[in-house]
Formats: structure tokens, sequence, C-alpha cells
């Protein structure tokens, strides 16, 4: 990399690129210095670069906007480009909905402001756009309320802008930027308060009213208003510019051009309840928020900062994550070096976590979450392992109010964690939990860690490693092989099933043929012994075969797949096959969850088979007690989902290929015919083939393009019609599900009028320790327990809810026939609907 | 996302010498590959310890345990296909130089398994020196006391076994190589899979030829292996193998003229 790249990139770092100095104007000074040499010599290619660096380390906007303004006292053209850039990348980042941009490029422009490149009277013009547009979009007869997430949005990028610019703006323009607050109020006025109860990660109290908290808008303002009542003085952002404001004055002011922004879509013409649920969800999908604090540590514990400076460190925690997700060492080392002059290990810990458990979902999988927790604590071994022991302690405290989805990404998070630090962790700390019943939510918690952990390494690793709680080992899964129930040992009775087994398995060896195999199977098992010696034999021995490794299971499933198939081929008998399955490995969780995927994805059994297996009774018992029944629906789900959205890309590509392909065969037909009617006018010729070989080249040309449009055309129909089939066998898994959950808890839930909501649930001197935030000086066992059915019924709509927010997308186009199959009708449970509604942020009447 | 940081050059360091291409094919079959390869792998660490972990990132397709040709048993290192590329890239971007079985695992994108690859081409060689390894080396993690634990525990493990059971001939045995000076299964230099810390074993030096095996010869093409291998040796208009998820109505539809790559 060219010098002048690296000390762009560099700038504000400790490294050798800037020597000994960690000042920030000896680093500007340094930099400016080359690049205003290098401007001269290549200044097309350093505009774009420093864009670039401030666009994907938003951290250090300070430093390149001081780094401008200095470049304007020599070069106003250059800069004059640079602002007309940011303009026209701001224009289009508005246009097409690009969040991280807008609000990027928002802050840069506030920066350049600071150091004298822009003109702040245009700044505010920009502001009162995007402000004027939110008010107009949440406006009933004008806008589209529904829209509320993008008015939102633009009045966050404001609000977020100003850490890095208001003090300059309440200097230089006072009355235009009350104004802007004024405006901000009165939108906060006209706005509705956005409840999202359905993406808390914790289950409230009664006693947290969930109206009097207050939205991420409201925060934020907030925080804005103590901000400018400090005289916008902060300590996290570095304000570089101030050690140059002497030579920055004479720079010369750059104007910003109006701008446009999007327009919201127009309210549907049917004011239906799931018309407007619908745009509202589609609306925080292209707008979602970007964090839900997560406060888990006590406030004592947290650093002592200033509400806009954990808001600011966030955004800059959040941002690394972002920019630099991929580049592994930048980003480890970014987030733990940020320019503030305070300490956030513990911020970093709730942001980090906050992400993790984010609802619906991060913008990230947890995977990537894992891996800068762990490099987090390899660059700051002294002090974040044991904030992040903390926040993993604090986690395990609340658990039982976790959400089931934030709860199922921290048991995966927290076992792969454990994984890469040898599982050290002082499980005597929790050996307490094998006091509590087999449903207690910590309880499962430690036994679903322990699975995982299994899973990633082996049964005697992890034994070893809750030596210090060996009691915790009946937690542990069953250390033992599959439950195989003809194998020849001595001395163990051979049955006329042994046999069969032994025939069977021998055929398998000799490599005959499923169809071989399955007329051996229907002339001299079935008609002998009945379907279900015949499946049980055939399943335990197949699956006996196959059980090695999952290799070798989807080989036997690849060449005798068909003979399941063939055995069950309707769902009562695929329901049967998957008990079978499930007999065959109970001893092993994540091969029963395998093998009925793999069987899934080769339709040897059907989605809506699974959904039925999961919810039979020996599952159902289960639900409260176990991971394991809703690990197999949600890979169902997932599956199910996974398959239509590979259509969906299919189709998107085949449509653009098909444009291509249409102005190919269009331009080849347009030569043609100009060629021929070139060809007729040229005078004195009287043949027309004056160049055959062209004339027939062309002539190819147009039935070659033509015939690639037709077949392309034909793909997308068939991809089209497979998408309409995936898509109406969604529909009728989803009424299963829906159908299965409402029965389930129907059955368990008591009476509507004992239980209106989930708090009836819980015991009821519950109530007072919803406050408890200090649990160092109480007794965690001291509270009460909650009864086994209880607990089922807040498993059961924890995980209704998760998997109705996780599937909402698809959920919301049959939601008509829903509500009319199965979320109406006077038997269906309160809580029931409620689960469902909060998670797709429907409102309850 | 992050381009500023993204060394081009540095899709993949190796060359396979079996990629019979061009450096712009190898690298556009990278840049397009749904397939990783996962070296320095425990010889102990199972499909089950490794489908755990990369079904993080994203559904898995197959797994292919590289095998020693003698033995039949894992020799450190492996391939897993996933079914999007996108997810490929996540368990390179995510995986890569984090521990599994007490190991810092490398994961790079591959240009796509073959009928052939799974077997080591060499007799053992040298681990070759992790990205990550000097920061998270396991002897630095285990000091003393614990690093003998570690040995006692890892030798009550068996080995996989791929060469018995009633499947036999699921797992043929290896086509002659040419390869077998070379120290990895990648060829060019470097990829040793298996420093004798692993198995306890000595590195084998078989090098008798063996027969040719007809069914798996025909590997040469460069493209994606695994679909136009199938194309190559099963009959036509099977339904698709290792589905995600097959078609309903399955052997009427083929449903993988899309997965072909053009």
């Amino acid at each position: 990399m060219s010098n002048w790249k690296t000390l762009l990139l560099r700038i504000g770092e400790k490294g050798p690129e800037y020597g000994t100095s960690s000042d920030f104007k000896d680093h500007i000074e340094t930099c400016f210095g080359v690049i205003r040499r290098e401007i001269e010599r290549s200044g097309d290619q350093v505009s774009p670069y420093l864009l670039q660096c401030a666009e994907q380390l938003p951290h250090k906007i300070p430093l390149y906007g001081t780094l401008i303004g200095l470049l304007n006292l020599e070069n106003e053209d250059f800069v004059r480009k640079i602002v007309e850039s940011v303009q026209t990348n701001f224009q289009v980042a508005l246009d097409s909905g690009n969040c991280n941009s807008i609000r990027i490029l928002l802050r840069f422009m506030t920066s350049l402001l600071c150091s004298k490149v822009i003109q702040p009277a245009s700044l505010i013009v920009v502001f009162e756009t995007l402000l004027s547009s939110a008010a107009t979009t949440v406006d009933e007869e004008k806008g589209n309320p529904s829209w509320q997430a993008q008015a939102d949005f633009y009045v966050i990028c404001i609000l977020s802008s100003l850490p890095w610019g208001g003090a300059e703006l309440a200097e230089q323009v006072p009355d235009e930027i009350e104004r802007v607050l004024v405006g901000i109020q009165a939108y906060l006025s006209i706005r509705k308060h956005s409840s999202s109860s359905g993406l808390n990660f914790f289950l409230k109290g009664e006693s947290e009213n969930s109206l009097s908290e207050k939205d991420f808008v409201e925060d934020l303002w907030d925080r804005t208003q103590s901000l400018a009542s400090n005289g916008w003085k902060l300590d996290s952002v570095p304000r570089p510019h101030l050690s140059f404001e002497a030579q920055l004055v004479a720079g010369k002011f750059h104007e910003l051009r109006p701008i446009k922004c999007m327009e919201p879509p127009s309210p549907p013409s049917d004011l239906s309840g799931e018309n407007i649920g619908k745009q509202k969800h589609d609306a925080l999908m292209r707008y979602p928020q970007r964090i839900r604090r997560l406060n888990i540590f006590p406030a004592n514990k947290t650093e002592d900062v200033q509400p806009i400076d954990r808001f600011v460190v966030e955004e800059y925690l959040l941002d690394v994550l972002l920019y630099l997700n991929g580049c592994r060492k930048e980003c480890a080392s970014y987030m733990a070096n940020l320019p503030v002059p305070f300490r956030y290990e513990y911020l970093m810990a709730e942001t980090l976590f906050s992400q993790i458990l984010l609802l619906p979902q991060p913008p990230f999988k947890t995977l990537y979450y894992t891996l800068v927790i762990m490099d987090l604590c390899k660059a700051l071994p002294g002090a974040f392992p044991a904030v992040v022991a903390g926040a993993v302690r604090a986690l395990f405290e609340k658990i039982s109010d976790l959400d089931m989805e934030s709860r199922t990404r921290l048991i995966l998070w927290f076992s792969h964690h454990l994984s890469n630090f040898q599982f050290i962790w002082p499980w005597e700390e929790w050996a307490y939990v094998l006091d509590l019943p087999k449903w207690a939510p910590k309880r499962v918690f430690v036994q679903e860690v322990l699975q995982r952990e299994v899973r990633l390494s082996y049964w005697d690793k992890i034994k070893q490693s809750i030596e210090n709680a060996s009691a915790l080992e009946e937690l542990l899964p069953a250390k033992a092989a599959p439950a195989y129930k003809y194998s020849l040992e001595e001395g163990k009775e051979k049955t006329e099933e042994h046999q069969l087994s032994a025939e069977l398995n021998r055929k398998v060896k000799e490599k005959q043929s499923a169809r071989d195999m399955m007329s051996w199977i229907e002339e001299t098992i079935y008609p002998v012994h009945g379907f279900e010696v015949t499946l049980t034999v055939v399943i335990q021995t197949l699956l006996e075969i196959g059980s090695k490794s999952f290799t070798h299971m989807v080989t036997v499933l690849e060449r005798y797949g068909q003979v399941f198939g063939k055995l069950c081929p309707d769902n009562d008998k695929q329901v049967m096959l998957l008990s079978q399955v499930s007999a065959y490995w109970k001893n092993n969780a994540q091969m029963t969850a395998v093998a009925m995927d793999r069987m899934m994805g080769y339709r040897l059994v059907s989605n809506q088979a699974i959904v039925r297996w999961v919810f039979s009774p020996e599952n159902v018992d289960q639900f409260h007690v176990s991971d394991q029944p809703w690990e197999i629906l949600g890979n169902a789900l997932n599956k199910t989902y996974n398959r239509i959205s590979d259509l969906r890309k299919d189709i998107s590509n085949i449509t653009k290929n098909v444009l291509v392909a249409e102005k190919a065969s269009a331009n080849a037909r347009a030569e043609l015919e100009a060629a021929e009617s070139k060809l007729s006018l040229v005078e004195g010729e009287p043949v027309l083939g004056e160049n055959p070989g062209k004339m027939k080249r062309l002539k190819s040309t147009v039935e070659k393009t033509g015939e690639a449009e037709v077949s392309l055309r034909e793909s997308l129909e068939a991809k089209e019609a497979l998408l309409n089939r995936a898509l109406s066998e969604t529909e009728a898994l989803l009424l299963l599900l829906f159908q299965s959950f409402s029965a389930v808890l129907k059955e368990r839930l008591p009476e509507p009028t004992k239980a209106r909501s989930l708090e009836d649930l819980k015991p009821e001197d519950e109530n007072s320790s919803a406050m408890e935030v200090d649990t160092e000086n109480e007794n965690p066992k001291k509270r009460s327990e909650i009864g086994e059915r209880e607990q089922w019924c807040l498993s059961t709509l924890g995980y209704l809810t998760a998997f109705t927010r996780q599937y909402a997308n698809e959920i919301w186009p049959h939601m008509e026939k829903l509500k009319l199959e199965v979320f109406s009708g006077e038997d269906v449970h309160p809580l029931f609907l409620q689960a469902i509604f909060s998670a797709l942020q429907i409102p309850l009447q | 996302m992050a381009s500023l940081f993204k060394e081009q050059a540095k899709l993949s360091a190796y060359r396979d010498r079996r990629f019979s291409g061009t450096q712009e094919e190898f690298e556009e079959a990278l840049r397009t590959s749904s397939t990783v390869y996962i070296g320095n792998v425990s010889f102990y660490t199972t499909e089950e310890q490794i489908y755990e972990l990369f079904s993080r990132a994203g559904e898995i397709k197959k797994i292919i345990m590289g095998l020693d040709k003698n033995t039949k048993t894992p020799c450190g290192f492996c391939f897993v296909l996933f079914y999007s590329r996108e997810d490929t890239e996540d368990a390179v971007k995510y995986i890569s130089g984090t521990i599994l079985d007490d190991r810092p695992i490398r994961v790079d994108f591959d240009w796509g398994f073959q009928e052939g690859r799974q077997w080591g081409r060499g007799r053992s060689g040298g681990q070759v020196r992790d990205e990550y390894r000097t920061d998270y080396d396991p002897d630095i993690l285990f000091s003393g006391y614990g690093k003998l634990v570690q040995k006692e525990l890892e030798a009550q493990r068996q080995l996989v076994d791929y060469g018995t059971g009633s499947l036999g001939g699921s797992y043929p045995a290896p086509a002659p190589s040419n390869y077998e000076r070379r120290a990895g299964p990648r060829g060019g230099g470097g990829y040793g899979q298996g420093g004798s810390n692993r198995h306890g074993r000595g590195g084998d030096f078989h090098r008798k030829r063996q027969r040719d095996d007809d069914r798996y010869g025909r590997d040469n093409s460069r493209r994606n292996s695994d679909h136009e291998t199938r194309r190559d040796t099963d009959q036509d208009m099977r339904p698709e193998k290792n589905p995600r998820f097959r078609e309903s109505g399955d052997s009427d539809d083929d449903g993988e003229d899309d997965r072909k790559r053009s």
C-alpha cells in the first residue's frame, strides 16, 4: 500500500505510521503534509480513498474532517469536489434507503461544518428537509403513519449527528439549531410511541408498564437534551479541529444543495388491521432499530458516563462491527481502542450481548459476535474476560425471563465460547440447579449448554470440565451408543427379527438395489410381520448401518431412502417413521435432529409430518425440560424457509438474465434489420447478398439469442411454478403449526379468566422480585419456584412467539387465512393470541 | 462491506496442482465456490463435531473427511460443502483460526471437491503454521499438567474407521496418486496433514500403486466437481444429491439446472 494511503488509513492510531506520537494534532499535520503533495501527483485517487476511510471508519470522522478543512485552505477545488461527492452519495443513499450511509454521511457533513468546510445554514436546510419529511410521513392526512419507522430513522440521524457538531451549530447558527430542536420536539408530540413488547429481551413484570418506557427516539431525544443543557460538551467525540481553529477560520465555505427524501409508500387502500400491520412490518424491516439496550450490569459496575457518551460509544462499536466484519484483527483492535478518554469494557460487553440477543434478528450471525468476543478476550486479557463472565452470570440470573429466541442464541454462543477457552467455567457456582425441578429454566439452561458442549467436543472431555461440580454430570446427555435392537452379541437372544435384520444387513453389504430390497421387504417381511415390525426392522437396521458418521447416514439415505419412502408414503406413517428414528437415536440429540433434517431434505418425511411428530404426546411432555423438540421443529421451519429464499434468489437472478437476454436478442434483431435495409438501399447492386457471410452470421445470432431468451423465460416460469407450490406448502405448514400450538396450549393453559397475562402464570410473590436489580444481597434460591404446568405454558408460549417473530415475513402474506382458521373463534385462548400478536407487533385490542 | 483491509490476493495462497485450469479460472472457482477446506483438524475430530460447528454458519450439504489412504481413518483435514455462498464466506470469516477440539483450525475457500481429493496425498509432513497460530497456539493455552491430561483423554478416543462396515465400498480405494510425495492434500507445499502429535502413529509410507478404480477415475473436470462427477457416473435425470430440500414429486423434476455453474 502506498505511503499516503497507509497514513490516511492509520491516522489516529498508535503504530509505526505515526511514530511515537499519539497526539491527534501531530497525526493530522503529518498526514496533511503528505496528502497535499499527493493531490498534485495523483489527485483523482486521493478523494475516493479519503471518503472510503471516513465512511468505513466513522469513529475517525473528526480527524478526516479536520484534514479536509486544512486542505480546503490550500485547494478549494479539491475540497469542493469532495463535498460534491458526499452530497451525491448522500442523495443516492436516501433514494435507496441505505440506512448506514445516510447516518454516517450526515455525521460526516456535520463534522465538515466544524472544520469550516460546509456552510452551517445549508446543513440546517438538510436537517429541516429530513425533519419535514418525517413530520409529513406521520401525518394521518398527508402521509402514511404506518411508515413511521422511516420518519423515526430520519430524526434519529439528525439527533445522532449532533454530538459531532452541536457546539459549533449552537455557536454559529443558534437560532436555526434551536428551530430544528423545536421541530424535533414537535415531531415527538405527533408521532406514536412505538411499543415493541414483542421485541423485548425480557418478559416484563407488570410493575414495569411498557407504555411508560421510552422508545429509542424518545430516549435519544432525552440524551440530546441533556447534552444541550451541558453546553454540547461530551467526552466521546474528539475535537481535533480546535487545535487548528486559527487557521481553519480562513477557509471558504461550500454550500450543500437541497436534498430529496424518500416518499413513503401510500397507505393501503383497505385500512384493515392486516394491511396496516403488514406495512408497519415492511417499514421496520427497511429501517430496523440498530440496538436495543441491554442493561445487565448493576449501575455501580458500569462506567459512569454521560447519557450521550454511552450512545456515541454504542455507535462506534456497532459501526466497527458493521464495517470491519470479516477483518478480524482490525475489528478487535478498533473495538478495544476507541478514541474515548474513559473505560468502556462493561458498555462494550452490554453492546455485544445486545447484538447477540437482538430481536427479531441482529445484522450478523451469532458466530460473528462469538468470534469478536473471543478476540476481545485475547486482546484485553486483563479486563474483558471477567466482564464477559459477569455478563453471563447476570443473564443467567434473569434466564427465566429471557426471550426464548435470545436464550437459544445465548446457549449457542456460550457453549461455543467455552469451547475456545478449554471449557473452563466455575460450574460449582451453578451446581445448585440440581436442587431445582427439572423444568426450572436455570437448570434447563445448564443442561442445554452442556449438551452443546458435548456436541462440539466429546463426552469425557466435558465430564472432565465439570469436575469441580461433578454432580452436574446428571445433566450431561447420556453417554451411550444408539439403541440398536438387533445387535448380535454373544449370549443375547436372537429373535426372528434379528434374523431379518441380519439378512437386510447382508443385502446392503452386497449392494443390492433399493428396488430389490423393497420387493424382498414387501414379499417376505410385510405380509408375515405387519407394518410395525417391518418398519422397526428396516429403520433400525438401516440407521445402524449408517450410524458411524454423518456421511455414512447420508450414504444410506441416498441409496435406500426410497425404501423408507415406499414404506411410509403418507404423513401418518411418516410420523411413525420419525418416532422410530427418535427411538434409535434416543441417546444422541444431535443425530436425531440431523437424521430428521436429512430425511426431510430427501422428502422421505414431510415438514408437516415433523410438526405432527413434534406435537405428539411424547414430545409435548418435553417442551419445558428439553430443547430437542424445538430444535427439530426449528430445523424443519428453517429448511422450508431456506428453500423459499433459494427460489426467490434464483428467480431474481433469472429475471435479470432475462432482461439481458431480451436486450441481446432485440439488439441482434435490430442489427439484422439494419443490415437488411442497408443492403436494399445500395444502388447498382441487384444482388441482395452483398455480404452473405455477414447476413448469415447475423441471422444465426438472432436465432441463438432468441433461443436463449425463450429458454430463460421457460426456466423462469418453471421456477415461479415451484415457488408457488412452495408457498402453498408453506401455508399448509403454518396452518398446521399454529393449530398444533393452539391445541396443546388450550389443553394446559388455565381458564382465560384466570390467566390474562403471562404474569398470571408466575408464582404470586414474584412480583416483588421484578425490581430486584441487586441480587448480591438476596439468596437466589429463595425465589418461589414455578410449577411444572406454568413453566410448560411459559416455555411453549415463548417458543410460539419466537417462531412467529422469526418467520413474520412469511406469515404476513397468509394472515387472512390464519385469522380465519386459527386466530379467531371463541375457544381461542387469549394468551395464545397474545403470543402471536406481540411477535408480529400487532397491538392487542 | 469492509473493503479497506481486504487484501485482494488473499482468496487462498495455495494453488492446488490438481486444478487444471488457469490461475484466473482457479480464482474464479474460489470466488464462487461453496466448499471450504478445513485444515489442522485433530485426527479424532468427528464429522458430527464439524457439523455442529459449521452448521452455525449455515445448512451443510456434505462433509468429506480427509482420510489416510492406508488406514482409512481421518488424517487431519476435511471439506465442508454448503448450500449457499454467503454461508461459505461466513464459515471462512468467522471460523478460521478458532478452536475445534483444542486445535486452531484453518478454514479456506476451496475450488470444489472432487472424488479422490479426500485421500491424503503423501506421507505425513509438518503442519503448516497457521495464520493465527502464533497468537492462539494450543501449547500456550495448555501448560504442563493440562496438556498431559489432554493427551490421556485424547488417547481414549477412537478414530473413526471409514474402511469397514456394511457400507463397505462406499469408500473406494484411492486412485493412484502422482502426488504422494507432496506434503498436503492440496498439493502446493505447506499443507501437511499430520503432525504425529495428533495420532500417535508414525507417518505412513505406503507407496504401492493401487489398481485403478474406474468408477472414480473420471475426475478431471475442473468444474465443480460434485455435480459434474455425478453427471458422469450416475444415470441422467436422477434426483438431486444431498438436497437442501428436494422438490416434491422429485424424480420428475430435475431441479438442478440452476445449480450448474455458468
